[in-house]
């Protein structure tokens, strides 16, 4: 873990704005199930404290994003009108040229234990210590069957 | 220090350790045990945190080459079909352990008689039936007696929840008409001997900050050291030294400062588990052991074995609550445990029914997998597989080969320049045909339960949980590492109590077989006190 715990200053602007806008189109808001959008977590705060690893990759891969929306559309991918974002981050995954992997696993790991999101999903938030949780004993007359068998061993 | 001899030297203080000082202990001997990690710390484990599911990931990985504590030593499994999960620390591999206790069957003792493969142990399963009940008692062992796969046994506590997700797979294993029982846990299921019960953490595999699982850090050693047992922590072993009479004459050690001793020791025991061991004693050279101490035979390292593991996902189309509950156990079905000639394999394997993925996982499998897309369909998809997921796994009894080894790296060392071990391992044709059986079965299992979907993956390399075979036990000094008691044919009183002393695998997780083995074989030297050397 590293001592930086704001995500202030870690990508360049353009960076950020890409981020903002791809994050959505992985996790998009859904206000029926109460779910924010993926944008709305602080993925770069998760990675430096968790991932620090990952950040390199990832701007690495929000840069590749720019290039290719660079070369097709001579603006970058946050200047892009949305269909053509989409598109164009079709067009990218359906090829393989680009999978934006260290995005997607940190995303995941970052959106699913923020506190919102667990909440939305009719869990309590926090940690499984001291709380716990509550599972059904299980009910034993399923084992009937198996307790009438003779014995299923060799001495 | 030099001159300070204590009578029992322990190394190690994992499961068998453990149990063995428990035993031992009443001799009211000096005995001293030496652990190279430190103690644990349950505050400090992932369940404590909101973040725990990735927090799981480094500091509490099951690989020590991933983990890299201090305490970790480095392995080499470039030729290994198998990684190596271990933990070095008081509590050892019961520390990550999921607490799955299922005991050896009759028939593991006497696979030769039986099956014509492999060897017989010199003991058997009545041998060792009165050490599993004690251990039983000593760690906390919940279950539910009456299974017709096992001889019939009690337990001190009822079994644990099996839960949602338990019923639907024992409703599929009774329209095959399948053996399923819910599994033997080294979980306190009600509070037990000062210790509060499981209230469903979950991720018992990176340490239970409850003390609810039986760790031996929390079942044996408080109770060990307050009957007069030193623990001494940070304590890294390079070398068991011995005298000219091929008699043990205590353990070389570097503390945690990095200062080097020599602990003398009237009696050595060895309880670093199946790869832990051999590195060891093959690290003891001497003239009269230029091969490694206790190595004579030319058997020490050899007959590797682990349990070739696989998995198959299944997903149910209902709310099963399926990621709740402890990790590691739920049910399990023997039907294919016991051999069957009509089978084109021999001995056979355990399916083991256990929770399913947590959200982090399901969502992050998912989208790699292409199940949970990107978009608006996102949530939608999540909910079908959140909370719906069942893993089946295919516990395979691995047959003993010595071209399976622990060797020593002649490059890799740990951080104290002591060779590291090497593992060379393959699965055998008679393991991968078990394989195939084990996730054809799986699969029809999860089918019969209702799953609408249904992956398997088959044999997983990341899952050497169960280190066995590496100083078996035998009456033949030629043909095993240590006699029918555990001591060294080579070395009079130098003891392995670990898994390395197994002669066959099973099909069941070790734990509560290396235990009973460990409290059998102190209790021998008990008996044997009069005459222990001859």
């Amino acid at each position: 873990m590293t001592d930086r715990i704001a995500s202030d200053g870690v990508l360049t602007d353009e960076q950020r704005r890409s981020l903002d806008l791809l994050l959505n189109m992985i996790i998009p808001p859904n206000s029926e199930r109460g779910m924010p959008g993926a944008a709305e977590v602080d993925l770069i705060a998760y990675v430096n404290e968790f991932a620090g690893d990952s950040l390199v990759p990832i701007q690495g891969e929000l840069d590749a994003l720019n290039e290719k929306s660079h070369d097709k559309f001579d603006i970058s991918f946050s200047e892009l009108a949305e269909a053509d974002r989409e598109a164009l981050v079709e067009q990218l995954r359906s090829s393989r040229t680009w999978t934006a992997q260290s995005i997607v696993v940190q995303t995941m790991a970052c959106y699913y234990q923020d506190d919102r999101v667990v909440a939305a999903l009719g869990m309590e938030p926090g940690p499984p210590f001291p709380r716990g949780n509550e599972v059904v004993s299980g009910d034993l007359s399923l084992l009937d069957p198996v307790r009438k068998r003779p014995k299923l061993y060799r001495e | 220090m030099a001159d300070d001899i204590v009578d029992i030297l322990i190394i190690g203080a994992g499961a068998s350790s453990a149990a063995a000082a428990w035993s031992l202990a009443d001799t009211r001997m000096r005995i001293l045990c030496l652990e190279q990690g430190g103690a644990m710390r349950p505050e400090e484990y992932p369940s404590t945190s909101k973040n725990w599911q990735v927090l799981r990931n480094v500091p509490y990985n099951q690989s020590p080459n991933i983990r890299r504590r201090d305490a970790d030593y480095p392995i080499n499994e470039d030729d290994s079909a198998v990684s190596v999960a271990n933990f070095n620390g008081v509590g050892g591999g019961t520390v990550l352990y999921s607490a799955h206790f299922p005991r050896f069957k009759p028939s593991d003792f006497r696979v030769n008689s039986l099956d014509g493969v492999a060897d017989d142990w010199p003991i058997n399963y009545s041998t060792l039936g009165p050490y599993f009940t004690q251990n039983d008692l000593n760690m906390g062992v919940s279950g539910l007696a009456g299974d017709p796969a096992i001889p019939y046994h009690e337990f001190a506590l009822p079994h644990i929840p099996i839960g949602k997700m338990g019923e639907a797979m024992g409703r599929g294993f009774n329209k095959l008409g399948w053996h399923w029982w819910p599994s033997d846990a080294a979980i306190i299921s009600q509070d037990y001997e000062g210790r509060e019960k499981c209230v469903n953490l979950g991720p018992c595999n990176s340490g239970c900050a409850k003390g609810a699982k039986s760790s031996v850090d929390i079942a044996y050693w408080p109770v060990n050291q307050r009957m007069g047992v030193e623990l001494r922590t940070g304590c890294r072993v390079r070398e068991i030294t011995v005298d000219e009479n091929d008699m043990a004459t205590g353990a070389i050690y570097i503390d945690a400062d990095g200062s080097e001793h020599h602990q003398r020791a009237e009696v050595v025991i060895m309880a670093c588990n199946g790869v832990g061991t051999p590195r060891l004693l093959l690290n003891s050279t001497s003239p009269g052991f230029p091969d490694g101490i206790a190595n004579r035979s030319g058997l020490l390292g050899k007959n590797l074995m682990f349990h070739p593991w696989g998995f198959v996902e299944g997903f149910l189309d209902q709310p099963l609550d399926s990621h709740l509950g402890p990790m590691g156990t739920c049910i399990l079905s023997q039907e294919f445990y016991e051999t069957d000639p009509a089978r084109d394999f021999v001995r056979g394997y355990t399916l083991q029914v256990t929770r399913g993925q947590p959200a982090v996982n399901t969502a992050l499998v998912g989208a790699m997998r292409g199940d949970i897309p990107w978009g608006e369909d996102h949530h939608a998809a999540f909910e079908k597989y959140f909370g719906r997921s069942v893993n089946m796994n295919i516990c395979c009894e691995d047959l003993p080969e010595e071209c399976n080894t622990v060797t020593l790296d002649p490059d890799l060392k740990d951080s104290d320049g002591i060779p590291a071990p090497k593992i060379t391992y393959r699965l055998s044709d008679n393991s991968k045909r078990m394989m195939a059986h084990g996730v054809a079965r799986a699969t029809e299992a999860l089918e019969a339960a209702g799953a609408i979907q249904v992956n398997p993956h088959g044999h997983t390399r990341t899952t050497g949980w169960h280190l066995m075979g590496t100083a078996r036990m035998g009456t033949d000094p030629e043909k095993s590492v240590v006699n029918e008691w555990g001591r060294s044919h080579d070395v009079k009183n130098l003891f392995i109590i670990d898994g390395s002393i197994f002669v066959t695998s099973g099909a069941v997780n070790p734990t509560t077989t290396i235990q009973a083995l460990a409290l059998y074989v102190a209790d021998s030297i008990k008996k044997n006190l009069a005459n222990l050397f001859d």
